[in-house]
């Protein structure tokens, strides 16, 4: 089954890639690893309202959630606040990429830069984008500026740090390789510090994009008339806690899809990968 | 020993034990209530209607003044309505004391076990409260304004009958969901265009804040909010007993606050959650406190919840439909009204808000201003 897996083979060279099973089957292992849990919570979940271990306002069955996630999706308000809150976070997400990218690359590159902006913008970063709420709504109200801003940043910081760091942490070795073929500036940029930063920053966007996420849902519960976070908030002012269960559902498949999503564009950035040893972090 | 002498002591201990414990109590019994709001600051104070009343005058408390073994402990909710429906399934609250029609009716229609006792304040003004400078003339200017509501208390449901009375609804109006305390700030920053709210909005007017753009008062009279006492159907099958001395003393409240001649000392003990008398003094200007305070379950009120319960369910606020009739019990506020002699107190009156008997407590509007 295991074709041509022997243990003095593996003694032999440890450190030799291991025959792996089919790929599917991987996959369908995996998958089936990580359904696991959830299963279980929907079970948990299932018998906890079935035996009414809390109360049904406050739990609601699995079916009710079912049954009203079906009718909020037939009258086209789930897909509407979806939409808004989709938005929000692409625009948010975008202004925070841009001021995370450029400030990064600023102090990734430049030594200068770096040391005037680097210690500021660390201990700006060390306090949460909604620790900035309160000062926010003073100078920017509480309309979409806000929102946009305060997502904005919450993207912003994690990008920021990655791609400084990216930047900055290209091995030795790679940098001597480029002087050693006698790269100029420029291509010394593109087949050198790009490549070799670009996992470093890509998982900054991936974290700032979560962040935007997230940060999202909590800026729409505080005063907003539309989005997923508003959903969640008007569910709970009518008891309709299957209301929030739903939009709880919403929003984590759809940050799941994003991570996902960015994983695999990760993976076509840099095909060479594959053959080429991850960089150290 | 003889077999029979062992026989006679066990019998007499059998007899005697019971007999020793059953003066000394079991358990102090604590009498949970809870209150839909909270006064400025967090004052453990609120004002308005008869359980707001009933606190600051220790009216609940008095009735167990001899009783060492029953304590009151009273929570005040800053999420108003929406909070104490929470506290309610999680357990933690035998008595709701004050709370509005629409969270009581979304509690009932969610399936809350409560039983509703006896009301606490009728007809209570709606007001629409709007940045000084605003355009916002009247509730069809609301289009498309930016607007605050405390969602899911009865403000909601009240906000929400008078758009449909002038052609709007909910989705008409970009509405922000804010406690009184968030509106009040919002309203003062001028963040938002205008809040829907009670009487502290006369409070910002008098101070230049807001400019009231609309109220019920004057305008239909079925417009106004309502907000009554409840029991959880688990206390009410323990200590039966005790719900009846609440809700008589609750009755006690409700009959000195519905007295003209205390018009002043119930604004005082209103003003102990924050609001300034003038407001009070504004809100009830052409109208009795009588009026307000009824605790009679009349066909209007009666009227009312069932007109709320249809309005919440095609506005699309429940889910269910809500059965009234089979939630009142109104067999404590009987024996009360009965056994305090206040049987014809207060007025009665029709589905439609008319007078129908008139009440020994309005002889003496002659006080009223």
């Amino acid at each position: 089954m295991d074709g041509g897996w022997h243990p003095q083979a593996a003694d032999a060279a440890p450190a030799a890639p291991r025959a792996a099973p089919a790929p599917w089957r991987a996959r369908a292992g995996d998958a089936a690893l990580a359904a696991a849990p959830v299963l279980l919570l929907l079970a948990a979940w299932q018998v906890a309202a079935a035996r009414g271990w809390l109360p049904e306002q406050i739990l609601p069955a699995p079916a009710l959630v079912l049954q009203t996630a079906r009718e909020e999706i037939a009258n086209g308000d789930l897909l509407a606040d979806t939409l808004i809150s989709l938005r929000r976070v692409a625009a948010g997400f975008a202004l925070g990429a841009a001021a995370g990218l450029t400030l990064g690359g600023a102090i990734g590159l430049s030594r200068r830069a770096r040391a005037y902006l680097e210690p500021g913008l660390l201990a700006l970063g060390q306090v949460p984008a909604l620790g900035w709420l309160p000062l926010l709504i003073l100078l920017a109200g509480i309309g979409e500026a806000m929102k946009l801003t305060v997502i904005a940043w919450s993207a912003a910081v994690p990008i920021l740090l990655g791609t400084s760091r990216g930047l900055r942490e290209v091995p030795t070795a790679w940098r001597e390789l480029g002087a050693a073929l006698l790269f100029g500036r420029a291509a010394m940029l593109r087949r050198i510090i790009l490549p070799a930063a670009l996992p470093v920053v890509f998982t900054g966007l991936r974290e700032g994009l979560a962040n935007a996420w997230q940060t999202m849902v909590v800026a729409e519960l505080f005063a907003s008339y539309a989005g997923l976070g508003y959903l969640m908030g008007w569910g709970r002012q009518l008891f309709a806690l299957d209301l929030v269960l739903v939009a709880v559902a919403v929003v984590a498949v759809i940050g799941l899809a994003m991570n996902h999503a960015l994983a695999v564009i990760e993976r076509r950035l840099r095909p060479w990968q594959a053959a080429v040893a991850a960089p150290p972090r | 020993m003889q077999p029979r002498t062992i026989a006679a002591a066990l019998a007499a201990l059998l007899v005697a034990v019971p007999a020793l414990t059953r003066p000394v109590q079991a358990d102090p019994v604590v009498i949970r209530i809870g209150y839909p709001g909270v006064g400025v600051d967090n004052r453990p104070y609120a004002y308005g209607d008869t359980a707001s009343l009933a606190r600051a005058g220790h009216y609940v408390e008095d009735e167990f003044r001899n009783d060492p073994g029953v304590k009151i402990e009273w929570t005040f909710f800053r999420g108003a309505g929406p909070a104490v429906n929470e506290a309610i399934a999680g357990g933690q609250l035998d008595f709701a004391a004050g709370l509005g029609d629409l969270p009581s009716i979304v509690g009932r229609s969610h399936g809350l076990a409560t039983h509703f006792l006896m009301p606490a304040e009728e007809r209570d003004t709606l007001y629409l409260a709007v940045t000084p400078q605003s355009d916002i003339r009247r509730i069809a200017d609301l289009a498309g304004k930016r607007v605050a509501e405390f969602r899911g208390t009865n403000l909601q449901i009240a906000a929400d009958r008078v758009l449909a009375a002038h052609g709007l609804t909910e989705r008409n109006v970009r509405f922000i969901n804010m406690d009184q305390a968030n509106t009040i700030a919002a309203l003062t920053a001028g963040q938002i265009d205008g809040a829907f709210g009670d009487l502290e909005m006369l409070d910002l007017q008098r101070r230049g804040i807001v400019r009231i753009a609309y109220s019920t008062k004057g305008d239909d009279p079925t417009f106004g909010r309502n907000a009554a006492v409840f029991v959880t159907d688990a206390f009410e099958r323990a200590h039966p007993d005790l719900v009846q001395r609440v809700v008589t003393a609750f009755v006690r409240a409700a009959a000195y606050g519905s007295d003209e001649r205390h018009r002043t000392q119930v604004f005082a003990l209103w003003g102990l959650a924050g609001i300034p008398e003038t407001a009070f003094a504004d809100d009830f200007a052409g109208t009795t406190l009588a009026g307000r305070l009824t605790p009679v379950i009349d066909p209007y009120i009666l009227a009312r919840y069932r007109d709320q319960a249809a309005r919440a369910k095609s506005y699309g606020l429940l889910r269910r439909d809500v059965d009234i009739d089979h939630w009142i019990e109104p067999k404590y506020l009987d024996v009360a009204l009965h056994s305090l002699h206040l049987e014809h107190y207060w007025p009665r009156y029709d589905a439609a808000g008319h007078k129908v008997t008139d009440g020994t407590v309005e002889q003496t509007r002659a006080a009223a201003n």
